[in-house]
């Protein structure tokens, strides 16, 4: 009685080989992307900064995942900085939700298209249904609403872009904020010279280990076929998958704006954010292994938030990236378990390489 | 490389037909029509979602309203009801999974009572600005402190000016037909308004009352298919909350205090429709029992109205000039019809079933309203207010007749003694 309901399946673009012909100078893969799809369901017009690590990802996002997609956004720097009544970046059907309500609203989409696909109300065939939350959204205010969505399996793609702030009301500390990150929420001074004092809440992790149905993945703006490849793979099972995706921030983290894509390698070379697949039929994670290792203040001294860090701070960070690289099964260099040590760095806004501080940064 | 693409319409709106309902939903709802069924108000809220063939429910437990979910989940299971089952991770959650199924053109059933009312709270005003017309049942329930399962009216009433419509059932029955109306009259293109269909907690939802079953073909000629105009639809993309500029703010507002006005007439002719179309007429706004020669009057909301007629109907033997004028809508709040219904009444009692902290009575939140609304009265009535119920307590015909004396008074004395009486605590 009930019909069936048809699901589009989008084809994954090719990863091997397409690197080796364009390695750089590091042995690092170019990205040459002659294949990609035409359309662009994320147009120009939108208002966010020069730099923007969110507006890029979701470019890749909304060109994997092609026009019959229907978006939902959560308030955040990405909905106040997208739409303006009567004007839209977007070609696809895109609804804002409250803050909290990123797993929860989509969930609501999700089972209406099932219900009335079944129940002969809509045509079909069963949209692409994704939603991009910010990390405040995902990791913190909307956590619940977020697990409560993966754990019921409804089939979404469910994004977090970390720009690793409250950015969109002036750069405050979220959960994923990293050690000694500053924020206005985390200004360092005299009593606290680290600025942000605790480490970064796992929420890829946390998402993995806790609903071990989904499809989870970790990518960053620096490895754009990945990122669609992963959001392609995401929307293409049968039930809930969850993507995080590292997204610099320009305004909050103080970079210069052609680093965007830079600091989405940096990061994962100094192991500061592992990229991996969690494959639930398997129950395992597969980890991205870079080609590079790094020392973390390749990537601290290119942002202006870290550059009050004192050589303590600099050689904890560096603990935990040795960290990262055990779970991600790679060796720690020599060098890089030196750098454990604080005797081995000076402050690094004396750094001659080193981004200024970042004092005063908010809108 | 292109990905699939779905015909556009031609310029036309995506029609959204009817719902299938399941072989062994046709055979119920068969066998159901024109009988008469023993139901408390959470089945009755029920068996009207069954027959609205909802497609999206969204559920999360607390008293009393839990029971309204339970008999839907048991339809699901038995097969008699398709729809999708969203057990919410709260109500905030519940409320964002309505109104995300409602926004892509999905009929949406949710609920809650007490607290979990207030849980939800954000998402009033976003559903209703939204204009995405999804269904709350509300049993009511005290909000803590204390901890109380008993009715108190205060939940619903906190969220009365969000932009739902909102109103009180006094019976099984009227739960039922109330639950149908409010989706006819919500879901109407003129309207677009979410509804909250409030229920006494245990005085309506979990007494039996009988109510009559109509047949499947008898409520979809009175509800037709749920069609948003604007649904999240990629075959006609559109872009809905987008941020404004407070320039643009007025006017989006503006709209939103109309659409409540304009929801009138359309209550007004939803209800006679309903009568032409299952056989029962109830009045647009106000229930007026025994107003017509009355000198004072009661005017109240929900179940206890029950107590209030056969309260009523002691005093008139003797000799009592008393009557009532119940609300049935709260929201959009029916003035003009109060006026009408209190054209000759000499002293007015509100009873309120709710608290209104250091509001302008210091007692309830309602007394307020009727008071701005028959301020422009020709003939004002002396206005007063009994804070009764509370807690979820039993409202007897004593303290009504109590209410009754101290009405009385105010004709004598021309003046009300006070704003609010806190009755049973005073003399």
């Amino acid at each position: 009685m009930a019909i069936e309901v048809t699901r589009q399946y989008l084809p994954l673009l090719e990863e091997e080989g397409r690197g080796a012909a364009t390695d750089d100078d590091a042995g690092r893969d170019r990205h040459y992307l002659p294949d990609m799809p035409d359309e662009d369901p994320y147009q120009a017009g939108h208002r966010t900064c020069a730099g923007c690590g969110p507006a890029i990802e979701y470019r890749w996002v909304l060109k994997a995942a092609g026009a019959d997609t229907v978006l939902a956004g959560p308030t955040g720097c990405m909905y106040v900085a997208n739409s303006t009544y009567l004007c839209t970046p977007y070609t696809v059907p895109w609804a804002h939700t409250p803050i909290a309500s990123g797993g929860s609203f989509t969930s609501g989409m999700a089972a209406g298209y099932e219900a009335m696909i079944r129940k002969g109300r809509h045509p079909g065939p069963y949209p692409n249904i994704i939603v991009m939350a910010g990390d405040g959204s995902a990791a913190d205010i909307g956590l619940g609403s977020m697990s409560g969505a993966l754990y019921r399996n409804h089939d979404a793609l469910f994004i977090c872009y970390d720009n690793e702030c409250y950015a969109n009301t002036g750069i405050q500390v979220s959960p994923t904020t990293p050690y000694a990150g500053l924020t206005t929420f985390t200004p360092f001074g005299k009593a606290n010279t680290a600025g942000k004092q605790l480490p970064p809440k796992n929420l890829a992790k946390m998402m993995a280990e806790g609903h071990p149905h989904c499809y989870v993945a970790t990518t960053t703006v620096g490895y754009p076929v990945d990122l669609m490849n992963k959001t392609r793979k995401g929307l293409n099972r049968r039930g809930a998958a969850f993507m995080h995706c590292y997204t610099p921030c320009q305004k909050g983290w103080v970079y210069q704006t052609s680093m965007t894509v830079e600091l989405g390698r940096r990061v994962v070379e100094a192991g500061l954010f592992p990229v991996w697949e969690y494959d639930p039929e398997e129950r395992k994670y597969h980890y991205f292994h870079p080609p590079v290792q790094r020392p973390v203040t390749d990537y601290l001294a290119m942002q202006g938030r870290f550059g009050h860090m004192l050589p303590e701070h600099v050689a904890a960070t560096q603990r935990a990236a040795n960290l990262n690289w055990q779970d991600m099964g790679m060796d720690v260099p020599a060098e890089l378990r030196e750098g454990e040590d604080p005797a081995r760095h000076a402050k690094l806004k004396e750094e001659s390489y080193s981004m200024p501080l970042n004092r005063g940064v908010g809108a | 490389m292109t990905t699939v693409h779905v015909e556009e319409a031609g310029g036309q709106r995506p029609a959204y037909g009817p719902g299938l309902r399941t072989p062994a939903g046709e055979e119920r709802l068969n066998g159901l029509a024109g009988t008469r069924k023993r139901l408390n108000g959470c089945a009755a809220a029920a068996y009207a979602a069954l027959y609205a063939n909802v497609d999206v429910i969204t559920a999360y437990a607390i008293r009393p309203y839990t029971a309204i979910m339970m008999n839907l989940a048991q339809f699901i299971a038995d097969g008699i009801l398709d729809a999708e089952y969203i057990h919410a991770d709260g109500e905030h959650a519940q409320l964002s999974a309505a109104f995300g199924a409602g926004s892509c053109g999905a009929r949406a059933f949710t609920g809650s009572s007490g607290v979990g009312v207030t849980y939800a709270y954000e998402m009033y005003s976003i559903i209703s600005g939204a204009r995405i017309p999804i269904q709350m049942s509300i049993a009511d329930r005290t909000l803590d402190p204390p901890g109380d399962f008993g009715s108190e009216h205060t939940d619903a009433l906190c969220t009365r000016d969000m932009g739902w419509l909102m109103g009180w059932a006094a019976t099984p029955q009227e739960e039922f037909d109330k639950s149908l109306l409010a989706y006819a009259i919500g879901e109407d293109p003129r309207v677009l308004l979410p509804q909250m269909v409030v229920q006494d907690g245990y005085f309506v939802s979990h007494i039996s009352g009988e109510v009559d079953m109509p047949s499947a073909e008898q409520v979809d000629t009175f509800l037709p298919p749920y069609r948003l105009p604007f649904p999240l639809d990629p075959r006609q993309p559109l872009s809905h909350g987008p941020q404004i500029h407070p320039s643009q703010g007025p006017p989006l507002q503006l709209e939103r205090a109309r659409a409540m006005e304009d929801a009138i007439p359309v209550i007004r002719e939803k209800t006679d429709e309903f009568a032409r179309v299952f056989g029962r007429q109830y009045p647009h706004f106000v229930e007026e029992y025994r107003l017509d020669d009355a000198e004072i009057a009661i005017v109240i909301s929900g179940g206890h109205s029950v107590t209030c007629r056969a309260a009523i109907n002691r005093l008139r033997e003797q000799g009592v000039k008393i009557g009532m004028a119940r609300l049935l809508w709260i929201r959009p709040f029916p003035s003009d019809d109060l006026r009408h219904a209190l054209r000759g009444v000499r002293a007015v009692g509100v009873v309120e079933t709710n608290l209104g902290l250091g509001g302008p009575t210091y007692g309830g939140i309602l007394a307020p309203d009727v008071t701005a609304a028959m301020y422009h009265a020709s003939n004002r009535p002396h206005i007063t207010s009994f804070m009764a119920g509370l807690g979820g307590e039993t409202v007897p015909t004593a303290e009504f007749e109590w209410m009754a004396g101290k009405l009385g008074q105010a004709v004598e004395r021309g003046g009300v003694e006070k704003a609010a009486h806190w009755v049973g605590f005073e003399d």
